[in-house]
């Protein structure tokens, strides 16, 4: 049995960097993926969805071109290639998660492994011989998966996300069940490519949590522009599925569709790892909980990622997992996760980072907010992109800029400049006194600082109430 | 050139100082940062150390004496300049309680808050035939508004900085050399932390960094905001001023002894059962009233020279609030059966709790118990309420090991702890004062004639 200085379950955005750390920490190290080397950002989520959104952006663009000028005639797209460059996409990026490891001597197995001990385990491939591997350290970075909840007829028609990725063709209407981050996302995906698209969710709106505002402006362009059927504050019931189609009904109305998008949510993957072997557990939703050092109840054994419940977002998994094989490599680090933006591909697109403008005023702040829209923007209207707006929530009691949302053409990126400002604790004045290149999208930042101070150069000020 | 060295202060509340020791002896060379000498205050012995470089010309209070504050206590400069001739400065005058009279001064005056830790300070001065002795009143503290306005704007507490102006009145210059000294463009602080701490007048010295490279974060100022000190509520300063009191002039004589409070348990449930709802400090306030009619030096007070003692027993009950504690007081309990003790001691507490007491309710005891048998303790002692001979401070009752009938039983044990006035109780007194409640206690016969 060979025994190694760590040992990393699961390679995922937060498990294969951990593997690299260690190494680079001089730690010997192993690394178990049970299936794709990248885990579910890179093989079944962000980045495969991010491809197809590409894909779904450019069309929809070029359906718009007239709007700037261009005649284009006969644009069609063919969803089968779509996938086909997106299966491209994932393979470079995993071939280079693979060179990645292997120039940093880490020591690559593939099969599902088991806790036999707090510092062993056996590694089963999915034919063959079992290994087993002594560990001093393990790291579990075991991710998450799709929730299927039993209430679902289990038919090839009612799909969560991972395999509605692989379809080959596109169907013309569906359901999607859960208007959370991934439903939106979907929805608005399938919408530019012309499908009819129906979003069922429980709670009072799309994507709760999100700042009201913001939250607005998304659900407008998402009925008004894309055309989906938004039903919120409802349940799907009396759901059924066969070779036809999918039917239910939302209150006394009949809703069908080809396709069911199950988006509920995502499940801690604990199966098989047989944590109470070595003496680990996990809470009442199935997640392994840690300390801010990464630490589970068991001193030898960290875990990060959405195993750990909490953000899950590959960044922040990515961020858990250097923390963790620093401290797995003796070199004592606290995580620092107050400040993780978070970004939605929907369209238009959404960045969101630090505190919301509710979250703050529930943390017992005197909250102001500067906001400033695309429309008055001069770069975004040259590029077509006049819609959305972004706004700073800053304390009124000392200016600090505690949150920032974004949402509209590039949002995504421009969200980057907002988490620096707020981890560096600058204050709106600051922020109008930095100078922005002009024309770009960026400066709206800087327009909707001034806004905070009520002084906005470029849009009209608000009237003295 | 010639600077003087005067003695900083060191705290809030300090107005003197002792030099115990001069680390340096006349004609010593002193680098930056070098110790001159270690001064003592009620407090502490505190080392001062020098901000510049040069020579100790000359030392002016020698070790062993008590300056005021702010007093010159030597001069540093080159070897061979020229030192301004000085008077030894006079002791510390006597200590007065009220304010000094704000002259109609062109400078402003402000009260000095507390240095962040002793520095020596650094005042310019040139040959001049008028010696910069000491300043006649040490506590004034004279800024002129450009500089007030400068130590502000950069988030300091201009106290520690001596002044170059006239009567040593601190100028923009001084500030502006003090922020170089210390190193103010080197501080790591974010902004947002900074402007917190100019609004919330926390000097950013005084700041420790938590962040990346000890960068001082909006969290590091909230941290100081929080531990500044606050005005007590006048419920605690009236507390605080009595316990002190109390303590300080009542020399405080503790005896303790163990209750076994197992058959009274026993038959406070017999009686619940029976739909009579007595509490253990029912028993406890009537065991205690009975002790002091049969030993009534218990119920008295003294001043030191007189004795007083009390016909009537005023029984006080110390009842927690979440803000503090009150006294409510059962009047004649010695004129009560156990069941109006009973009634009285309810009503009280409930009133007590809702904030209801009127000021006749809680004045005019004569001897106090505290029972904490609600918050597993073992054993406490009590301070006497200023203006009694003693009280008493009753813990849990709590299963204990005990020897009973030379063999070990576990029992229901409450210890009690009596602290009395020694100058009024003698040892053998309290003894005997303690044991009468506790025989009481223990006779349950005593309780079935009662209820």
């Amino acid at each position: 049995m060979e025994t190694y200085g760590v040992v990393v379950i699961g390679a995922g955005p937060g498990g294969y960097p951990a593997a690299i750390r260690a190494a680079q920490l001089g730690a010997s190290v192993a690394l178990v993926e049970k299936e794709e080397f990248g885990g579910t950002c890179l093989n079944w989520g962000c980045i495969p969805t991010k491809t197809l959104i590409a894909s779904s952006d450019l069309y929809a663009q070029i359906q718009s071109a007239g709007r700037m000028g261009l005649k284009v005639t006969g644009a069609s797209f063919d969803y089968a290639a779509m996938v086909a460059r997106k299966d491209q996409v994932v393979g470079t990026l995993r071939n280079g998660v693979k060179q990645l490891l292997a120039a940093n001597g880490v020591k690559v197995f593939q099969g599902t492994a088991s806790l036999l001990t707090r510092n062993r385990l056996m590694v089963a491939p999915a034919s063959g011989q079992a290994t087993f591997l002594g560990a001093e350290k393990t790291i579990i970075a075991t991710g998450a998966t799709s929730a299927m909840p039993n209430f679902l007829p289990r038919q090839a028609r009612v799909v969560e996300s991972r395999a509605f990725l692989d379809l080959k063709a596109v169907p013309s209407t569906v359901l999607v069940l859960g208007g959370g981050i991934i439903g939106c996302e979907f929805a608005c995906l399938l919408a530019q490519l012309n499908v009819k698209v129906t979003v069922v969710e429980l709670l009072e709106d799309i994507i709760w949590g999100l700042d009201a505002d913001v939250r607005r402006e998304l659900r407008r362009h998402m009925e008004k522009a894309l055309g989906i059927r938004i039903l919120t504050g409802k349940t799907l019931e009396n759901i059924a599925a066969d070779d036809q189609g999918v039917r239910g009904t939302v209150g006394a109305e009949k809703v069908e569709a080809e396709m069911l998008l199950a988006a509920l949510g995502r499940q801690p993957v604990t199966e098989g790892l047989r944590l109470e072997s070595a003496g680990l557990s996990t809470n009442s939703k199935g997640f392994i909980e840690v300390d801010e050092y990464g630490r589970t109840q068991v001193a030898t054994i960290y875990a990060i990622g959405d195993v750990t419940g909490g953000v899950q977002l590959a960044h922040a998994a990515t961020s858990q997992g250097l923390v963790a094989a620093e401290n797995a490599c003796g070199r004592p680090l606290r995580k620092n996760e107050k400040i993780i933006p978070s970004c939605i591909f929907t369209n238009p697109e959404i960045g969101v980072v630090g505190l919301s403008e509710q979250e703050a005023q529930q943390a017992g702040k005197a909250v102001i907010t500067g906001k400033f829209m695309f429309a008055a923007l001069g770069k975004a209207l040259a590029a077509g992109h006049p819609q959305g707006f972004v706004k700073w929530i800053a304390d009124a009691a000392t200016d600090q800029l505690l949150g920032a949302a974004a949402v509209g053409s590039h949002a995504t990126e421009l969200i980057a400049e907002a988490a620096a400002v707020i981890r560096a604790e600058l204050t709106g004045t600051e922020l109008g006194h930095t100078i922005h290149a002009h024309p770009t999208l960026a400066e709206i930042w800087m327009e909707a600082a001034h806004a905070l101070e009520g002084e906005p150069i470029h849009s009209a000020p608000r009237k003295k109430k | 050139m010639v600077r003087p060295i005067t003695l900083p202060k060191l705290g809030q509340s300090e107005e003197e100082g002792k030099i115990v020791k001069w680390r340096k002896r006349e004609g010593d060379a002193v680098a930056k940062g070098d110790i001159l000498f270690e001064i003592e205050t009620d407090k502490a012995v505190l080392e001062v150390e020098s901000y510049f470089e040069g020579t100790l010309l000359k030392i002016v209070v020698p070790e062993g004496q008590t300056v005021p504050i702010q007093s010159l206590v030597g001069f540093m400069g080159n070897p061979g300049e020229p030192i301004p001739e000085v008077k030894q400065p006079a002791p510390p005058p006597p200590k007065v309680e009220a304010a000094p009279p704000a002259a109609p001064a062109p400078v402003r005056e402000v009260t000095r808050p507390a240095a962040p830790r002793p520095v020596a300070r650094e005042l310019s001065v040139s040959p001049a035939p008028a010696p910069p002795a000491a300043p006649p009143a040490p506590t004034l503290f004279r800024i002129s508004p450009r500089a007030a306005r400068l130590a502000k704007a950069s988030g300091i507490d201009p106290a520690p900085i001596s002044g170059t102006g006239p009567l040593g009145r601190v100028v923009e210059a001084d500030v502006k050399a003090y922020l170089t000294a210390k190193g103010y463009d080197r501080l790591r602080i974010t902004p947002a932390a900074k402007g917190l701490a100019i609004k919330e007048g926390i000097d950013v010295f005084s700041l420790q960094g938590t962040g990346e490279g000890g960068r001082v974060a909006v969290a590091d100022v909230e941290r100081a905001i929080a531990e500044k000190p606050k005005p007590m509520s006048k419920m605690r300063q009236i507390i605080a001023q009595r316990l002190t009191h109390s303590y300080t002039t009542q020399p405080h004589f503790f005896v303790t002894v163990a209750v076994d409070m197992t058959d009274l348990v026993a038959f406070r449930a017999e009686l619940k059962a029976k739909g009579a709802a007595y509490t253990v400090t029912d028993f406890i306030l009537e065991a205690v009233t009975l002790a002091l009619t049969e030993l009534p030096t218990v119920n008295s007070s003294t001043d030191g020279k007189t004795v007083r003692w009390h016909s009537k027993v005023q029984l006080g009950l110390a009842v927690a609030l979440e803000q503090g504690l009150v006294v409510p007081v059962i009047r004649n309990a010695d004129d009560l059966t156990l069941a109006e003790i009973h009634e009285r001691a309810t009503e009280l507490t409930a009133k007590a709790r809702a904030g209801k007491l009127t000021s006749d309710e809680m004045t005019g005891s004569t001897f106090t118990i505290s029972n904490m048998g609600m918050l597993d303790v073992e054993n406490f002692t009590a301070i006497i309420n200023p203006g009694e001979g003693a009280i008493l401070a009753v813990s849990s009752t709590l299963k204990t090991p005990v020897v009973k009938d030379d063999k070990i039983a576990i029992r229901s044990i409450m210890k009690m702890t009596l602290s009395s006035d020694h100058r009024l109780i003698d040892g053998a007194l309290a003894a005997r004062f303690v044991n009468a409640i506790k025989q009481k206690l223990e006779e349950i016969s005593l309780w079935r004639r009662m209820v």
